[in-house]
């Protein structure tokens, strides 16, 4: 079944139920009820995914609603009722322990946020109500984002960057702005369930950009990956070479400091430093492709782009010596460069095998002091102790 | 010298301009004067509006300038009920690129018309009864008339104007603007709803409406770089074919370029196109591995040679399997060149791509062959080697569009040290065809 028709399926279950509800005399606020607890189940099935952080679902902001509309027994009954079918619904994860566990995650933030509201509120009751509505509403919608960074942190041993919180900030706003034209303020501006769903379109604006965005980044990736893969079928780079080092070039850099757009280049540079190795002749028998044409045919292709030419650089630079032999000026090499040459020397000595990689870093250090930047090293170093490839020192 | 067309457009926008500009004077004459914090909020965020855009799924794009127009009629009705709108309105033609480049026509033109429209949707709004908009469900009726009104002006002026200026007759004009669109509507929804919250709980609201909206459009932005640092990524592909293989320098994006002709006429859509194009460039994608000795060698190929050149068919599939969005196609495509259409559609469209500009390329074993030469060739075939509604796409589209390819409209030749032969054993093995179809051309 596709995902529209299981959207749809749901959608026309819940308003069948409000409509039920409705019909038998329930009190007003039980169909309603019905319609947001429906509103999770759906909301739950679109995330969004902003690059470097974990997946913010729009649930979080009708989470935001259900915190006003309900009494707090009914925002508990409504949570863990709606979690649970919208849980069993998601794609992902599979399997019924991952399940639980992003359940267990849903519930812990949906309660979070609700305690954080009714604590708000109950302690400002004086206050100008738009203010305090406003306030609790606010931080509701962030103690879910706050649970779910601490979830990552302890899950994956990940802190979520402070900057780029875009998402996060489109999720908040949108479920104030939800909340409050639900139930308005101070007994003005209600506008019943049209305000939630009328408002909830910037917040699809947002999902629809960031899925754009998200599948683009991953085409963009892959294409990079199969066109450095080249080398490495024509038998012109080791197997997995290019991979092993785009992958170590990338932790060295995030070692080092760089900027997310640096890391992002180097990375590109390190899958597509073998590239100009397929542009050149293939040389008489037992010899091997110099490596400075081989950076440069590929460097040229690449700066060729504006987009890809910085990555260009990068290869370009990765032949480039760390000083000028017999001096202490440097050789004119970018640190990223630097950081591709040794994470590829790197690799060249281990070949891929991690036995190997005490050795090659001895080496690296033991090489002549013009050819590799003691500092770029010393980032190897550290990234191979975090990954339990080298004891830490002591 | 300004032409009589040019000068009936600077008179439509001149008198636009005018019209609305009287019409607000009057109304700030004769009626109550605006709120002017609201007239302030809504007017600045009609030029902002109009200076950004939110993205639809069909990748169109859509200004909220008119949802803000609508939201303007409910926030000032009652009061300034006309010169309100009016002016938010006119806010959302002060476009900065016109503004920047001192292009005055476009901007009186977009103030004056954008205010009149405006005007008129405050006017239908005027009429409904108060009793209907007691309740949401009646406001939210009354936006559909008030969203109608200000579509239909603005549809007049747009049409009226285009006509002039690009000279073209106004039925066709108007045929081509007319907005079927109906994605707009929930947004004339949205703009009644932002009216009448700001009316009862304020300008609180304002930040909390533009604020996921501006992420949308950061992201939206974001997103149009990353593709062009896809196309740019291809364009790295192109290059690198092109430089171990010049005779076939152009091929892959003529191949692109005749596959979107047939995915268009055989009416894919924009994401299906993207993926056509994209598998198209790099259906060659496997030519990388083959050495430069061998893609280049003038003369006959060896036996081992050609093994050697063949192995770009499973490189290609290799590669393009790393990429998701194509791996679906990309067994078929190998398929396809062996004579199997059981593949996506994609694979057929690309085996007739390819084949037609084989056929219609000068190569180092058989210059081009005339146009008509390949277009009977592929009807020859069609149904066993060529998908029959890919061919048929491919001549439609081009014998409608006049476009000519093959002996005589090349536009880049490879300079060959040997000339090619005149006829020969084409590379999509389809024989000596010039003897075989007898042009007399």
């Amino acid at each position: 079944m596709t995902r529209a028709a299981r959207l749809a399926i749901i959608a026309g279950a819940g308003l069948l139920l409000a409509l039920g509800a409705s019909v038998a005399g329930s009190p007003g606020p039980v169909s309603d009820l019905i319609v947001l607890g429906t509103a999770i189940v759906i909301a739950e099935q679109f995330e969004l995914r902003p690059a470097q952080r974990a997946p913010l679902p729009l649930s979080f902001a009708v989470v935001v609603v259900l915190v006003r509309a309900a009494t707090p027994s009914e925002f508990v009954a409504v949570v863990f009722a709606a979690f649970a079918v919208a849980v069993a619904l998601r794609e992902h994860p599979t399997g019924l322990v991952r399940r639980a566990f992003v359940y267990a995650e849903r519930l812990v933030e949906a309660l979070g946020a609700a305690a954080v509201f009714h604590g708000i509120e109950d302690a400002a009751r004086s206050g100008d109500a738009r203010v305090v509505v406003l306030s609790a509403l606010g931080a509701a919608a962030i103690t879910e984002i706050i649970i779910c960074d601490l979830v990552t942190l302890v899950r994956e041993r990940r802190v979520a960057p402070l900057r780029a919180r875009g998402a996060d900030l489109a999720v908040v706003t949108s479920g104030m702005l939800m909340a409050v034209g639900y139930e308005g303020i101070g007994g003005e501006g209600s506008l019943g369930l049209w305000g939630p769903l009328l408002f909830s379109i910037p917040l699809l604006a947002a999902w629809y950009s960031f899925e754009l965005l998200a599948s683009t980044r991953r085409n963009l990736r892959q294409t990079v990956y199969a066109l450095g893969s080249a080398p490495e079928i024509a038998g012109l780079a080791r197997p997995g070479h290019v991979q092993r080092v785009a992958e170590l070039a990338t932790s060295m850099g995030s070692q080092l400091g760089m900027t997310w757009a640096d890391v992002e280049q180097l990375e590109t540079a390190a899958l597509l430093h073998h590239l100009g190795a397929v542009c050149l002749d293939a040389p008489t028998s037992g010899a091997q492709l110099d490596p400075v044409a081989v950076a440069e045919a590929g460097a040229a292709m690449l700066r060729a782009s504006e987009a890809l030419a910085p990555a260009g650089d990068i290869v370009a630079a990765e032949p480039v010596l760390h000083r000028v032999p017999g001096t202490s000026t440097r050789a004119g090499g970018s640190l990223t460069g630097q950081v591709l040459k040794v994470a590829s020397a790197f690799d060249e000595l281990t070949e891929g095998h991690d036995e190997h990689a005490v050795w090659a870093v001895e080496a690296l250090y033991t090489g002549p002091l013009y050819v590799y930047d003691g500092r770029v090293v010393g980032a190897l170093e550290r990234v191979l102790e975090e990954r339990g490839v080298l004891a830490a020192r002591g | 010298m300004a032409t009589n067309r040019d000068r009936l457009l600077t008179l439509l926008c001149l008198g636009v301009f005018i019209v609305a500009f009287a019409a607000a004077v009057v109304l700030a004459v004769v009626g109550p004067p605006p709120d002017l914090i609201a007239l302030a909020v809504f007017g600045a965020l009609s030029i902002f509006a109009a200076n950004t855009s939110v993205v639809l799924p069909n990748d169109s794009a859509l200004s909220a300038s008119f949802m803000l127009c609508v939201a303007s009629v409910v926030v000032f009705h009652g009061g300034a009920q006309y010169l309100g709108p009016l002016l938010v309105g006119a806010g959302a033609g002060l476009y900065l690129p016109h503004l920047r480049e001192h292009d005055w026509r476009k901007v009186i033109f977009n103030t004056g018309s954008l205010g009149l429209s405006a005007l008129a949707a405050a006017a239908v709004y005027s009429l409904v009864p108060n009793s209907v908009l007691e309740s949401v469900p009646g406001e939210l009726a009354a936006a559909i008339p008030t969203a109608l009104t200000y579509s239909l002006i603005n549809y007049l002026f747009l049409t009226a104007a285009l006509s002039l200026h690009e000279g073209r007759p106004l039925a066709i004009v108007a045929d081509e603007l007319w907005l079927g669109d109906l994605q707009i509507y929930p947004f004339a929804l949205m703009g009644v709803l932002l009216g009448r919250l700001y009316v009862d709980v304020g300008a609180w609201v304002i930040p909390l409406f533009v604020a996921p909206i501006l992420i949308a459009r950061a992201a939206f932005a974001s997103y149009l770089a990353l593709r062009q640092a896809q196309e740019a990524t291809l364009s790295t592909l192109i290059r690198a074919l092109e430089a171990k293989d010049r005779y076939t320098a152009g091929h892959v994006e003529r191949v692109a370029q005749f596959s979107e002709l047939i995915g268009t006429e055989l009416g894919f859509r924009a994401p299906q196109l993207v993926r056509l194009r994209y598998a198209a460039l790099l259906h060659d994608i496997g030519k990388l591995v083959v050495p430069n000795q061998i893609l280049n060698k003038p003369g006959r190929l060896t036996e081992s040679e050609f093994a050697e050149m063949r192995k770009h068919e499973p490189a290609s599939i290799e590669m393009l399997c790393r990429i998701d969005f194509l791996a679906p196609i990309a067994p078929s495509l190998e398929a396809e060149a062996a004579g199997d259409h059981s593949g996506p559609i994609e694979a057929r469209i690309i085996g007739v791509a390819d084949a037609f500009d084989a056929m219609t390329s000068t190569r180092a074993y058989r210059r081009a062959l005339p146009q008509e030469v390949a277009f009977a060739e592929l009807r020859d075939k069609s149904g066993t080697q060529f998908d029959p509604a890919c061919v048929n796409a491919l001549i439609t589209v081009l014998e409608r569009s006049g476009e000519k390819y093959g002996a005589g409209h090349e536009s880049d030749v490879a300079d060959f040290a040997v000339p090619p032969p005149v006829a020969g054993l084409g590379s999509a093995g389809l024989g000596n065809l010039e003897a075989e179809h007898e042009v007399s051309s």
